[in-house]
């Protein structure tokens, strides 16, 4: 910091700013800087006992020095001088000067602005796609303000969301406990089953740390999952499961709570009071109401009758069947029956009902884990819940239930993801353990509210007792048919919703398959975006099927990409504008509170990440770029009326402050994070201080205290007296009606596979004969031709970091083992006549690759992972690695989408040897 | 007296490259020099495996085969147990090398680049020609304990006085300190935790401690 | 044994090898020769050839250096250092050797062999301190770097008077067997060593590969045509030719072999587990330097 450099030499530098490579920033560091250039990044030891991990760095900032100076940087903007495009086309790439470039882009902009910002499908013009999980938004400055003023541009061509994402969680999580992803309360929880969740790759600085310290508290850790991650490396336990055969573990854990534990084990209160348990289904599958309130009605002991959910005083029954006098059921479209006399299960009896057949046994012959290992792994979790303890926080009285479970990546997406992620929230249910002190937190949302730094703010009274939420409307009246972008995330996958962020959970997949005229066969082929920005992804490499990716980007209109480097993707653009990357451009962003995955701060605030040296070449930070758009599209005003609003993050107006811009006039990106340095510190301190541009560039961030009580749900629930939405899916289930009959009113019938997993209660899968199925009758093969599941892992090193060109990064990720090659289990390859280092060919029902066969014991025998996201023909160095990716071989087909339009990143092949060692 | 150790905490450690990374740019050591980095191993059979990560390195031998071995007597041992290498002195044979049962030893001829024969700006400002052509490995980062003393801060408290691998380990798996005064924080994870030190029966008595809780059982001899 | 990572060593290759392969074969040369030619002196071109097959080692060596120019520090630590120590004694190898056969003073020569001996010592140290390589730190090396020594140069011994128009020595066709088993038995009891003390599998792998080689190509049959030169005169000459021959380039195989090949590091592993205050050793530097042997 600024402080210290005064007390150094006068040419050595140190200044504050943060990288957000990826989704568990942001991490604040400093650079050194000698004599003008960035030679080194260190943790910012300021935050040592502020930050959970006392402000500690991940190892991918230290990447960011040679991200800086990489001579493969792109140094001015090009243009293609071959029309032809194609992945052995040369593009003939030219330098031109940015007033060239932007000029172009913007003739381009307004072409397509003078035809309409819809195309004559109803599909915006304007296309923006980015990677990272959405992180490169941390990196855009004021950008994000002029694509809002722009008006609707399309998001819907993902580059990796929806296949490679949470995606059943962030759904259902959201709809739950507003919880985008899930995370162990782990600084308090004492036993967490983890179904693949790779937390010490995924889970950054925080992550890492606060697990270190819970192994070293003693808390146990039973991993279950296909090969050893390094996160199973420090389980107590790992137990190797068969590839998606997770549910069937779950599944049968709820029969042990539910069929082998009596009901006073588990927590009744709860189920009673804060959860759905005790709702009476009617025998159409929806609740039973009061016919005059048509409240869900429950059966109440004490008065032993049914009465409506809200009756003060009742006894809930949460097991069991009973005979109602009069009610109503209210299905899909306002179908409404009436009934006298009718037994009815509660939501929870038809639970109980549901796992009756998912005995261990029955798991243990489809997952490999044997039946005595489940037992004992649900009583340890059920004994571990302290059921009935509580904890005081800030002087109020929570549950303390220390005992979580968490879901991989490629077991909460795709078929399948639904029953994991509702059978794993079931579990913490029964106990009690959701949204209270040592239990399983939700994270941030984006779906429920759009103000993922405080989910606390969207937890607001809704029908039937349960929480609000933005689902995409499916009634008649209200139902959109006419898809508003190109995978029509408002039309097919309701649970999107319709907050700014919905079109990126739409189903990216299905957005790539229409262009490719390979899906939704009774709608018309899209047309490509007249525009396509993208930054910061490559779905050429990162989405599925990648060889079919190349041929659809290549018939793009025009891209224009921001560029780092030349890459598989920028290779079909038509202006490549370098932008100046992390080291070299101002943003500011909020800082702590609750966040992400394990990033609970018991502080929050803004920190600065800012230039500490001058761009490189004549990359330009993304607010310039964004007021020169601004400016030459004649969107100045709307541009800066959306900053004014909260385009930077915070509106710049507000009760007792104004430090608005004039909407009139051009700001510099120094104006604009002035002003929105001043609006975050003026909110932050209540309005004690006003810090401007200058004082974050020299002090970095600014925090102050944020209660541990935020970082659960459970107080807000009881204080508006509102219940979970479990286990019963009642909305859910008329929701999939719903969009059953406005479907095939419109004779769509190509989306009836997905509509089945609408379903109130998750009927159990056999996934693996799924799959087997899907290859044979999609592809022409024999499924058993295809013994290996094919998997990918974390690589902290690279996930998200947009780093796979940097040196450091490659020589570092190479001491994780099997970055450079493909991992099988030895004892397989032995039988193969496969030795470690041997070049083996990976064949799935859509591509094939090769690589080298790196061997270990820590992998299923039917099981080969493939680490990170490798394959690259263009990216500089990258190239040169010939690393084996993943996505190639990854099938993209509507059958393997699931209800939310998301599909697994993983895949069955077969192996053989080609060559000797290598 | 003092003498300076490291504590390295196996249960913590996750593997994640990070003290290699930071130790690289504290050090600025080029391309393939890893004076601080950690293994990534297995031992058992399917499905009895364990999977362990273990921050290596010079390990600051009391007795160092290394400097006994050293001709020109380049690797020399300061009071506090840091083992040093004098790059004036160093001819570069190698010896140490071969001689050091901890493979921590590194010796580049030529100047090594991230990319190309042409070091960037980061690294040209870094490049220490003193290095080329003798051996090198981790100093414990003797330059920042010897500064910081200097200015009154405590190694392994402080982070200035800290080695940089210390100061970046995102698991807390990392610590250093005297383990001559009784009640450092890296004589208290001694006192508190089972521990190894690697190759004890060479006598080399390290000066690095691993934290760890289980005896590896199998046989593994991992190329 | 828990040991990962024992990959093979790079610092010293061919060139550090050649110093084994020629330096052991030319100080055990001076040596033979000087014994030899008692009570005379050897002939000058025979004492040339062990000194520069000592000198040819020498160069090599410097071409591997890092810092070729500051080859003088390599005298810095004879309290410790075997490379000193083998320096420090080819420092006074050469002069000794070349006024011993100049002056044809044969208690100068046989100070000169007893300096190659040490020299010869020197090697065989020099790879037991290094402890990072379980092959070369095994002690039942020393018996085998000398024996294998003495053998190359007998070997050479009987080719130069072969080549020189001598009739071969009868002393050293009986020598030579002798040396022969002596080395034959160093190296079983090397190799059985290596595996009693659990050398990297991959170190025993590549010393199982040259083994029937090297005992029956490079020991056994060149011991037995030895006695065939000995027994049958008129086989002598090829006879010891191949004999000499054969023992020679066995041993300078074994020694690249051991060097460029057989030399895994020693790996890292997990040890075994202690609990409470470890007892601490001093730094040794505590203490003045001094001269260990």
């Amino acid at each position: 910091m600024s402080t210290k450099a005064e007390q150094s030499a006068a040419d050595i530098k140190k200044i504050s700013t943060y990288c957000y490579q990826c989704v568990n920033g942001p991490d604040l560091l400093t650079v050194e800087v000698v004599d003008g250039v960035a030679t080194r990044v260190e943790p910012n030891f300021d935050l040592r006992g502020e930050h959970p991990a006392d402000g500690k760095i991940c190892v991918k900032p230290f990447g960011l020095v040679q991200k800086l100076y990489n001579p493969h940087r792109i140094k001015r903007p090009m243009k293609r001088t071959n029309p032809k495009k194609g992945r052995n086309e040369d593009p003939g790439w030219v330098e031109i000067s940015w007033e060239e470039a932007l000029d172009t882009v913007a003739e381009k902009m307004n072409a397509a602005r003078a035809r309409g910002v819809l195309d004559e499908h109803g599909n915006p013009r304007l296309a923006f796609t980015t990677g990272g999980a959405a992180t490169p938004f941390k990196y855009m400055g004021s950008f994000p303000a002029l694509l809002f003023a722009w008006g609707p541009f399309d998001q819907s061509l993902g580059a990796g969301g929806t296949v490679k994402c949470y995606h059943s969680e962030h759904m259902f999580g959201e709809l739950w406990h507003r919880a985008f992803t899930v995370l162990p309360d782990t600084p308090r929880c004492e036993y967490l089953i983890s179904f693949g969740n790779n937390i010490d790759a995924s889970g950054g600085v925080t992550g890492v740390r606060r697990h270190a310290d819970a192994r070293k508290r003693g808390m146990k850790r039973i991993q279950f999952e296909p090969h050893l991650s390094v996160t199973g490396a420090s389980a107590t336990e790992w137990i190797p499961i068969k590839t998606k055969t997770d549910s069937a573990v779950l599944f049968s854990m709820l029969h042990v709570l539910l069929h082998e534990t009596p009901v006073d084990r588990l927590d009744v209160e709860f189920l009673k009071h804060r959860t759905a348990s005790p709702y009476l289904v009617g025998p159409h599958g929806f609740y039973l109401r009061d016919p005059d309130s048509k409240k869900p009605l429950l059966w109440d002991n004490a008065s032993a009758r049914a009465v409506p959910c809200d009756t003060e005083n009742s006894d809930p029954a949460i097991i069991g069947s009973f005979m109602v006098d009069e009610a109503v059921e209210i299905g899909a479209d306002d179908e409404t029956w009436t009934h006298r006399n009718i037994q009815a299960d509660t939501g929870l009896e038809k639970t109980r009902q549901l796992v009756a057949g998912h005995t261990p046994e029955w798991a243990a012959q489809i997952s490999d884990v044997p039946a005595a290992t489940i037992r004992r792994v649900t009583n340890e979790f059920l004994s571990h819940a302290h059921i009935g303890e509580t904890e005081v926080i800030d002087g109020r009285e929570i549950p303390f239930r220390p005992v979580c479970t968490v879901l991989g990546k490629s077991v909460n997406n795709g078929w399948g993801g639904f029953e994991c992620v509702w059978a794993h929230t079931m579990m913490q249910v029964l106990v009690g353990a959701l949204e209270v002190s040592g239990s399983m937190l939700g994270s941030t949302t984006h779906l429920a509210g759009d103000t993922d730094w405080n989910r606390l703010l969207t937890v607001e009274e809704g029908e039937d007792g349960f929480m609000t939420h933005t689902f995409t409307p499916t009634s008649k009246e209200e139902w959109n048919n006419a898809p508003i972008n190109r995978h029509a995330q408002d039309c097919l996958t309701p649970m999107a919703g319709k907050n700014m962020g919905a079109q990126l959970f739409g189903s990216t997949t299905l957005a790539w398959l229409r262009l490719q005229e390979r899906a939704a066969e009774s709608w018309p082929k899209p047309n490509p975006p007249d525009v396509w920005f993208i930054y910061k992804c490559n779905p050429a490499i990162s989405f599925s099927e990648t060889e079919k990716m190349n041929d659809i980007m290549a018939s793009f209109p025009f891209i224009a990409a921001f560029a780092y480097t030349l890459d598989e993707t920028n290779h079909y653009a038509d202006i490549l504008m370098p932008e100046a990357t992390d080291l070299e451009s101002d943003q500011l962003l909020r800082l702590g509170g609750g966040h992400y995955f394990e990033n609970h701060w018991e502080s929050e605030g803004w920190a600065l990440r800012q230039a500490v040296v001058p761009p490189q070449h004549e990359a330009r930070d993304f607010s310039w770029i964004a007021n020169e758009l601004a400016r030459r599209t004649g969107l100045l005003e709307a541009y800066n009326s959306v900053i004014n609003g909260a385009g930077c993050g915070i509106p710049l107006q507000g009760e007792g402050y104004d430090f608005s811009l004039d909407v009139s006039k051009e700001h510099s990106q120094e104006e604009i994070w002035d002003a929105v340095c001043k609006a975050a510190s003026f909110d932050l301190t209540e309005g004690r201080e006003v810090l401007g541009l200058d004082w974050f560039r020299k002090h970095g961030y600014k925090t102050r205290p944020y209660s541990r009580l935020n970082w659960y749900l459970y107080p807000l629930i009881e204080d508006k007296n509102l219940r979970f939405e479990l286990p019963y899916q009642e909305r859910y289930y008329r929701m999939g009606k719903e969009l059953a009959n406005r479907l095939h009113e419109t004779g769509v019938h190509w989306w009836d596979r997905q509509l089945e997993e609408y379903e109130p209660l998750p009927v159990w899968r056999d996934l693996n004969k799924l799959w087997d199925e899907l290859i044979e009758k999609n592809h022409n093969v024999r499924a058993a031709d295809y013994p290996f599941w094919l998997l990918t892992g974390r690589s902290m090193q690279y996930a998200w970091g947009a780093n796979v060109g940097i040196q450091m990064m490659k020589e570092a990720a190479d001491n994780v083992f099997g970055h450079d090659g493909i991992i099988m289990n030895t004892g397989k390859a032995a039988e193969m006549g496969i030795s470690d280092g041997d070049e083996i060919e990976v064949t799935s029902p859509v591509a094939s690759t090769r690589g080298i066969a790196r061997l270990r014991q820590g992998v299923r025998p039917d099981v080969v992972i493939m680490l990170a996201q490798f394959g690259q023909w263009k990216t500089p160095y990258a190239r040169d690695l010939k690393r084996t990716g993943l996505n190639k071989l990854v099938p993209m087909n509507q059958d393997y989408l699931d209800g939310g339009g998301a599909s697994i990143d993983g895949t069955r092949v077969y192996i053989t040897r080609v060559g000797g060692r290598h | 007296m003092t003498r300076y150790v490291m504590v390295a905490d196996l249960n913590r450690c996750v593997g994640c490259q990070t003290c290699t990374v930071a130790c690289k740019h504290t050090n600025g050591t080029p391309p393939g020099v890893q004076w601080r980095k950690v293994i990534d191993v297995e031992w058992g059979e399917y499905p009895d495996v364990e999977r362990l990560f273990m921050p290596v390195g010079c390990q600051h031998c009391a007795d160092p085969p290394c400097m006994h071995v050293c001709p020109s007597t380049a690797t020399g041992q300061r009071e506090d147990g840091i083992v040093t290498i004098d790059y004036d002195l160093c001819i570069g044979c190698s010896y140490c090398v071969v001689a050091c049962p901890y493979q921590a030893r590194y010796k580049v001829d030529n100047p090594v680049f991230a990319y190309g024969d042409t070091p960037m700006e980061s690294e040209a400002a870094r490049f220490d020609e003193k290095r080329i052509g003798v051996a090198q490995k981790c100093t414990f980062c003797a330059d920042r304990v010897d500064a910081g003393l200097a200015k009154g801060l405590r190694p392994g408290i402080d982070p200035d006085a800290t080695p940089g691998c210390v100061n970046a380990c995102i698991a807390d798996a990392l610590s250093f300190g005297d383990i001559e005064d009784e009640n450092s924080n890296v004589s208290e994870l001694l006192a508190e935790n089972t521990w190894f030190q690697m190759h004890a029966e060479l006598g080399t008595e390290t000066g690095f401690y691993y934290l760890w809780d289980q005896e590896p059982s199998g046989d593994t001899d991992d190329e | 044994m828990n040991r990962f990572y024992t990959v093979l060593q790079t610092s010293w290759d061919w060139r550090a090898a050649v110093n084994f392969m020629f330096g052991g074969t030319g100080s055990a040369l001076i040596l033979i020769i000087a014994i030899a030619s008692l009570p005379g002196t050897p002939a000058l071109p025979a004492g040339i050839t062990a000194l520069v097959l000592v000198g040819l080692g020498l160069f090599t060596v410097w071409l591997e250096i890092g810092r070729p120019m500051r080859f003088l520090h390599v005298f810095f630590h004879p309290q410790t250092s075997w490379m000193t120590r083998e320096a420090s004694v080819a420092l006074l190898l050469f002069p000794v050797t070349l006024i011993g056969l100049l002056y044809r003073n044969p208690a100068i020569v046989i100070a000169a062999g007893l300096l190659g001996l040490v020299f010869l010592y020197c090697q065989a140290r020099i790879l037991l301190a290094s402890k990072g390589i379980p092959s070369w730190r095994e002690p039942a090396i020393v018996a085998l770097i000398i024996s294998t020594g003495l053998v190359e140069g007998s070997a050479v011994f009987i080719l130069y008077l072969l080549l020189s128009g001598s009739s071969m020595q009868t002393a050293m066709l009986v020598l030579l067997p002798v040396l022969l088993v002596i080395r034959a038995l160093s190296w079983n009891s090397y190799r059985q060593r290596l595996i009693a003390g659990q050398a990297p599998q991959q170190t025993l792998s590549i010393l199982r590969d040259i083994h029937a080689t090297t005992l029956w190509a490079g020991n056994i049959t060149p011991a037995v045509l030895a006695a065939i030169a000995l027994l049958i005169p008129v086989a002598g000459p090829p006879a010891g030719a191949v004999a000499a021959l054969l023992a020679l380039f066995s041993g300078w195989h074994m020694k690249f072999t051991i060097i460029t090949r057989a030399s895994q590091q020693q790996g890292y592993s997990v040890g075994k587990l202690k609990r409470g205050r470890p007892q601490i050793k001093p730094p040794v530097r505590r203490k003045p330097d001094r001269f260990v042997f």
